[in-house]
């Protein structure tokens, strides 16, 4: 389909002005990143630990503990806002987000599910182990949006009541199942549990940071040829079949990414909400409505939104670390409730 | 292509009830209302301006959705001299563009945009730019290429969905434009420019042109066949001069004054008793 995405309408002037915006947000997360480094319960001087051999420990930290964990949070911000854009694109509606549609607590349910029965399969190799998780998740994560696609279609097209509603519905079922997983776990199995339901970064190491970058530029590759077609969905289904669009595949490209999007944070980090509803919200407010620009401009945010969060978390309470997704749930219901009061002509 | 050649041919084509949108509450009355409709059986010549005639329910629309492709249908339709359920919706969308009566956008897209979208099926076209400010230029739509959408009033969204499918029918030739009600909601001066602006698109480029209209004048003036659809059936199939006098005032269950006017064609008006008495 399509190779490279044209330039579809746009004058050179315009992708001027966006390359501008492109760059300031670039330098902006730059930035937050550079003092996220130095923010921390073990105080670090980046001239210390460049020149003198004797700061090991500062080293250490900064090597080992403080640059891929704030990376981590950039990774990981960028594929969830990357994840609410595919949403919101695909469900036409701006109100739509993995978290709040039940696909980020689908992972969960599916994680959870595996970390309390997965004791029972010895004959798993133990390098193999490592990877229940993830593709339980994304199983689980691919499952609840083929449904909610379904469903949301079947209720009632184009409403943003219906979705919200199915998103309830789905959340309702899966938080059964998270509740009757932890019921059933031991005692281990249920810290490990939480962890999934309060989301952290802790976990971050180079391996998976690395791991998670590449599935990132993968997923940022393959949707760029989606944009364009993004963009004619929001047309209407109707006219965007007229216009060529097979959208029975761009429906299950789309939900395939978002799908592995989410599991990919969601099997790291646990559940982390909202990042992906602002996210694409603040790329809309400065580009426009165009998913070629709001698509990277959403991971962008989300990066810079999540190390944001994922800094205050790390640094409010020291020595005490407070589940990220506290910060994000607290920063991201407000803004949900005035997202709500602005819809709510077209909510009946 | 031969000017007498077929583009479109419907064979017994009816729509099959589960590829229906559900549009309405009582799916039921629905289904039950759509059974009636149809099969249709239409030949189109390349090169054919096509009016549909109609009161409102009568299937005008679904007999325009047939022939658009996109959905299951029974029977069988030829686009092409080939199977239209063999061709890819992208390989239709090259030849085929749809104007339908009502638009929805979820994002507030600019203007440029959506018409840009009218090409969105190609890979690789290098004379977008020029495309999108012909086609808009065609629409009378230029000055609106900047503005978002839901800035716009309802002529001037007509105006750019209507520069979007020029857009897609651009380079082509003998292609199929199907347009259903586009000018209701428009002043009646706009209704005849942009009507024409269609019909010399049209005629640039020798496409066939099918459209569902409400005016009988302007279907008896600009279009040379009509097709005249009552509950659900194609009632009449003939051409638009001399005007079908009976059959139109069978079709609308009214009285229609026939008034001949020498070098031009026919006028009907309709003739309602009480009507001419208030005058």
């Amino acid at each position: 389909m399509h190779q490279s995405a044209p330039l579809h309408g746009h004058s050179k002037n315009m992708s001027n002005q966006t390359m501008l915006l492109y760059a300031i947000a670039l330098i902006v997360l730059i930035t937050m990143a550079l003092v996220a480094v130095i923010l921390g319960p073990v105080e670090i001087n980046y001239l210390n630990t460049l020149s003198a051999h004797d700061a090991l420990m500062e080293s250490y930290i900064l090597w080992q503990v403080r640059l891929p964990r704030i990376l981590f949070a950039i990774v990981i911000g960028a594929s969830l806002g990357l994840a609410g854009a595919l949403t919101q694109g695909l469900f036409r509606n701006p109100l739509a987000d993995p978290g709040l549609l039940g696909v980020s607590s689908g992972a969960a349910a599916a994680a959870a599910g595996a970390i309390v029965f997965s004791g029972a399969w010895d004959w798993i190799m133990p390098e193999l182990r490592v990877w229940i998780l993830p593709c339980a998740a994304f199983c689980g994560a691919l499952l609840v949006c083929f449904l909610l696609d379904r469903l949301a279609r079947w209720l009632s097209p184009g409403s943003v009541m219906g979705l919200l509603l199915t998103g309830i519905a789905i959340n309702a079922l899966v938080a059964a199942f998270i509740g009757l997983s932890s019921y059933l776990a031991n005692d281990e199995q249920l810290r490990n549990l939480s962890f999934w339901t309060m989301g952290s970064l802790a976990g971050a190491n180079w391996m998976i940071v690395s791991l998670m970058m590449i599935v990132l530029l993968g997923a940022f590759i393959y949707t760029q040829r989606l944009t364009v077609q993004i963009n004619a969905l929001s047309l209407g289904e109707s006219v965007a079949s007229q216009l060529g669009i097979n959208l029975k595949q761009l429906r299950q490209r789309i939900i395939v990414m978002v799908a592995f999007l989410s599991a990919c944070a969601v099997a790291w980090c646990g559940m982390i909400g909202f990042i992906s509803l602002i996210a694409p919200h603040i790329a809309r407010v400065i580009v426009g409505p165009d998913h070629r620009q709001v698509l990277p401009l959403s991971m962008l945010f989300g990066g810079l939104l999540l190390l944001i969060a994922d800094t205050l978390a790390r640094t409010v309470a020291i020595p005490a670390e407070i589940p990220v997704g506290i910060f994000t749930a607290l920063l991201g219901a407000p803004f949900f409730l005035s997202l709500l009061a602005k819809q709510r002509k077209t909510m009946i | 292509m031969n000017k007498d050649q077929t583009i479109l041919s419907l064979k017994d084509a009816s729509l099959k009830h589960a590829s229906l949108k559900k549009t309405s509450l009582k799916r039921l009355s629905l289904k039950a209302h759509i059974n009636t409709l149809g099969p249709f059986s239409i030949d189109i010549k390349s090169n054919e301006r096509i009016a549909i005639l109609g009161p409102s329910g009568a299937g005008k629309s679904t007999l325009l959705q047939i022939m658009s492709g996109l959905h299951e249908h029974d029977g069988g339709i030829e686009f092409l001299s080939k199977p239209i359920k063999q061709m890819s919706v992208q390989e239709l969308s090259y030849k085929r563009a749809f104007l339908a009566q009502h638009h929805e956008t979820a994002f507030n897209l600019s203007s440029e945009l959506i018409i840009s979208l009218g090409r969105v099926a190609r890979d690789h076209d290098p004379e977008l730019v020029t495309i999108i400010k012909e086609s808009a230029k065609a629409a009378q739509a230029e000055h609106l290429l900047e503005r978002s959408y839901q800035t716009l009033s309802g002529g001037e969204k007509a105006r750019v969905h209507l520069a979007r499918v020029f857009a897609q029918l651009w380079d082509q030739q003998n292609g199929l434009l199907l347009i259903d009600e586009p000018m209701t909601a428009l002043d009646p001066g706009l209704q005849i420019e942009l009507l024409s602006s269609i019909l010399t698109y049209c005629q640039d480029r020798s496409h066939t042109l099918v459209a569902i209209l409400h005016d009988i004048q302007q279907a008896i003036e600009h279009f040379e066949r009509l097709i005249l659809i009552k509950n659900g059936k194609i009632i009449a199939d003939l051409p638009s001069h001399p005007a079908p006098h009976r059959e139109l005032e069978c079709l609308y269950s009214m009285r229609l004054e026939k008034l001949t006017r020498p070098g031009r064609k026919d006028l009907l008006i309709p003739s309602d008793p009480g009507c001419s008495q208030a005058i």
